[in-house]
């Protein structure tokens, strides 16, 4: 090779070190990504304590991955780089059949899952109300027959029955037969982990059947499609940007219906924010889900027309939003509690408040892993 | 530091190099010591101390070692290199196996405290360095170096300090105080620099996915079929990645004005054993076999006295693989099989056809990666009887030909990847060709390792334990 040829290339691979350290520098820092949905690591400032501890370092690494220019192609370079070696899966995320993209089930944590359904039952036998209990299978188990063959992942149904031959204080109401028994349609998102309303809306069937309640027939609703471009949590984890968006649609009307999220302010004094069964204005940004109940809330409560029917209080995670507009039908008050927020006494709660029954209601994948059901038994 | 991040990449590298060359040549070293010292206090910033003790020591030895024997006195001489190989070896030990044998013991009821410390990055590779400077000095193979700063560097050097290859004192003692900087050394260190990154972050890390998952598996999922499978993603895997940070580090050295040695020679090429050990951590090899196999007396011994070398030599090279007792076993494992074939096997091998010879090699080399690489012994019997067809999960299920689909395409390039014939093929290739190829090959490995990096869930550096 020339001594030319040879300074080329040395310019060449100094030039692209540099191109990117030069960027890295100039460009504004971004403080959220919208297609990965997280907040992205800030410039830290090192402090001798941080430094001498390697905080400062390990932090300074994630900022710089966090913060690369051009990150968002880069991710989505790799993916397809991982699809075109014939990869099935990028992130723990399986490209499934039917432009679905679904998160693997990994084997739960069985003490963890143990534990968690004790607290379940040290809630149901102190709260004085008879408590329901119900665990949502996600896509990975109803809709295993649109996941890579062979592709490895473990049973949701065989923590259902651990729950169903180890709990002792609860009713146990069945969302699993009614999803799987629709499983041909579209009852979760094909890009997020949540299920889409009419989901909700088989699951809300298995817990009207647990307390003896008829539900509403569907074909009483009307459905409403309200976005057609949403990209949901999976998506943004997976770094696939091929699939097409999912539809997000609505059946029950929110005519007369009242939602109140408490909160506390700074100072610790309680807050009472009014929110609604359907909040339009998440539509617009990327978190779309969050238009359920206005996404996250330690507490809520929904009141409805319904004044002299009983009150539910439920014990739920992110899945329950969706829910909750079919059971405006039967209770007058619906209490919304995230133990993830919410670390007061529940049996004091439902004490104060005359609820009539509660709810444990959990998905699968979520109820495996929360290491805040400990707060249920105060 | 390691050299697969981003900003390792593109901060500290293109730093260093910026500031190295408007440096005036004298202060060179000066500069390197410094940036060395970042790039080692990076994930432990304490044991920069540590450091710093073991450089000053080393020095200083090296210096009485050279007085002394200048005047004559070798039996002081000889006294001060052991000194030093004492302390050497008491800090490695320390921070290295103290844990090991405090468990042991613990379990044999002697109160040995377990210490738990965080074992200091490349300590294996730089204590194996700094001894061979006063043996180096008392063999009259190399003179002391210019200065403190000049040894300094020489230690810390941060393309090979924390994996390799191994320098010894006499090779790099006159690259120390003068070395040639040209394009053409920068440019070929560029081709190497980036092979070796590609190899690491696209298929090092990408097989280790795959033996991560099986290693995970519990013995009743384990197949036949799924742990070789397994095995065979972490032999390359393994290959890949310390080869690929060998090229990172010679590449590197050559933007740097050094010249490294080679460290691995497409190992599983080989048609036995002893000659995959010629072309595996060639760096390694040569040190046990200068500094300790032929100070025990090497060949030219009684047979008995030759098994025993041979032993202690093996046992050494395991234990330096990591404090647990299976790599003991994993170097003694080596010992019988080279032991076997130095005294009879070789003759029988040579006779056999040359396939036979690699499968013989492969075999060997594969099962002695599963006493490698699961270091529980329940869990390695379970895996090793999976491989020899009591897995309880039968021959093969759905997992593996998932697996196997999902991998093939990597596995297959990986495979061709470890074989000679395309370096052979691209010597052979035209000039122009290669004018044209050779950027582009530069900036796609540099542009998919990015990518994978940006988005790299599973990076791991395989060396923290030796």
């Amino acid at each position: 090779m020339s001594r030319r040829y040879c300074i080329f290339l040395t310019a060449l691979f100094c030039a692209f070190l540099a191109v990117f350290l030069v960027a890295g520098a100039v460009l504004p820092d971004r403080e959220f990504s919208q297609i990965e949905n997280r907040s992205l690591e800030q410039l830290p400032a090192p402090s001798l304590k941080t430094v001498l501890s390697g905080e400062f370092m390990s932090d300074f690494e994630t900022y710089t991955t966090d913060q690369f220019p051009g990150r968002d192609a880069w991710v989505d370079l790799k993916a397809r780089t991982e699809r075109a070696l014939g990869k099935q899966e990028n992130n723990s995320v399986y490209f499934c059949k039917e432009d679905t993209l679904i998160t693997r089930f990994e084997t739960p944590d069985s003490e963890l899952l143990s534990q968690n359904l004790s607290y379940v039952d040290q809630f149901a036998a102190n709260a004085g109300v008879p408590v329901y209990f119900s665990l949502i299978p996600g896509a990975a188990e109803i809709w295993a027959d649109r996941l890579p063959a062979g592709a490895p992942n473990a049973s949701q149904k065989a923590v259902w029955d651990t729950a169903q031959s180890t709990l002792r204080n609860v009713l146990f109401a069945d969302t699993y037969t009614p999803l799987s028994a629709h499983s041909g349609e579209d009852i979760y998102y094909r890009t997020d982990h949540h299920w889409t309303s009419l989901g909700a809306y088989y699951g809300y069937t298995g817990l009207m059947e647990a307390m003896g309640l008829t539900p509403v027939p569907l074909s009483e609703y009307t459905k409403t499609t309200v976005s057609e471009d949403f990209y949901g949590t999976i998506y943004s984890s997976s770094g696939v940007r091929w699939v097409k968006p999912d539809c997000i649609d609505t059946y029950v009307p929110d005519t007369g219906i009242r939602v109140v999220s408490h909160t506390y302010d700074s100072k610790g004094n309680p807050v009472e924010e009014e929110r609604s069964l359907y909040d339009y204005s998440y539509l617009s940004v990327k978190d779309k889900y969050s238009m359920f109940l206005g996404g996250n809330q330690s507490l809520a409560v929904v009141t409805t027309p319904h004044t002299d029917a009983p009150k539910l209080l439920i014990v739920r995670d992110s899945y329950a939003d969706s829910l909750v507009p079919f059971l405006t039908a039967h209770f007058s008050e619906i209490h919304l509690v995230d133990p993830r927020y919410y670390k007061l006494s529940l049996a004091d709660y439902i004490a104060q408040n005359d609820i009539d029954q509660a709810l444990v209601l959990y998905s699968v994948s979520n109820f495996c892993t929360d290491k805040n059901l400990v707060w249920i038994t105060m | 530091m390691v050299f697969s991040s981003l900003y390792f990449l593109f901060l500290y590298l293109p730093v260093v190099l910026l500031v190295y060359y408007i440096t005036p040549l004298k202060w060179r070293n000066a500069v390197l010591l410094f940036f060395n010292l970042i790039f080692y206090g990076w994930g432990e910033p304490v044991y920069i101390l540590l450091m710093v003790f073991t450089i000053v020591l080393d020095y200083f030895a090296g210096l009485i070692v050279s007085r002394r024997k200048k005047q004559g006195d070798d039996r002081g001489a000889k006294l001060a290199v052991a000194v030093a190989l004492v302390l050497n070896l008491a800090i490695l030990f320390f921070f290295k196996y103290w844990d090991l044998v405090a468990t042991t013991l613990q379990h044999a009821g002697v109160n040995m405290p377990v210490l738990n410390l965080t074992l200091p990055i490349g300590i294996s590779f730089y204590t194996f360095q700094t001894m061979t400077y006063p043996v180096d000095i008392y063999r009259g193979d190399a003179d002391v170096p210019k200065n403190l700063v000049s040894f300094g560097t020489f230690v810390t050097l941060f393309p090979q300090l924390i994996a390799g290859p191994i320098i010894k004192y006499k090779d790099l003692a006159d690259q120390m105080n003068e070395r040639t900087h040209s394009p053409e050394k920068f440019a070929s260190g560029v081709q190497i620099f980036v092979i070796g990154l590609g190899k690491k972050v696209l298929l090092a890390n990408n097989l280790g996915m795959l033996w991560d998952a099986y290693k995970a598996l519990p013995a009743a999922e384990l197949t036949v079929a799924g742990s070789w499978l397994g095995l065979l993603a972490f032999s390359l895997q393994l290959y890949f990645d310390f080869s690929g940070y060998s090229d990172m580090a010679m590449g590197m050295g050559r933007m740097l004005g050094f010249e490294f040695i080679e460290n691995f020679n497409y190992p599983y090429i080989s048609k036995s054993v002893t000659e995959f050990w010629r072309r595996w951590h060639m760096s390694l090899g040569t040190w046990f076999r200068e500094y300790l196999y032929i100070p025990l007396g090497g060949n030219r011994v009684s047979k008995p006295r030759l098994i025993f070398n041979l032993l202690v030599v093996w046992a050494a090279t395991g234990i330096w693989h990591g404090a647990s007792w299976n790599f003991l076993i994993w170097g003694l494992y080596f010992a019988v099989i080279l032991i076997a074939e130095k005294f009879f096997l070789a003759p029988l091998l040579q006779k056999l056809p040359a396939a036979v010879q690699h499968l013989y090699t492969l075999f060997l080399v594969l099962v002695s990666w599963a006493i490698f690489a699961v270091e529980d012994f329940a869990h390695m019997r379970e895996y090793l009887a999976a491989m020899f067809g009591l897995a309880q999960g039968g021959l093969a299920d759905g997992t593996f030909w998932y697996y196997l689909r999902s991998y093939g395409p990597t596995l297959l390039i990986a495979v061709l990847a470890s074989v000679p014939l395309w370096a052979k093929l691209w010597k052979r290739l035209p000039r122009r060709a290669v004018q044209i190829v050779l950027p582009i090959l530069v900036l796609a490995g540099l542009t998919f390792s990015t990518a994978y990096l940006v988005d790299s869930t599973y990076n791991p550096f395989l060396y923290f334990r030796f």
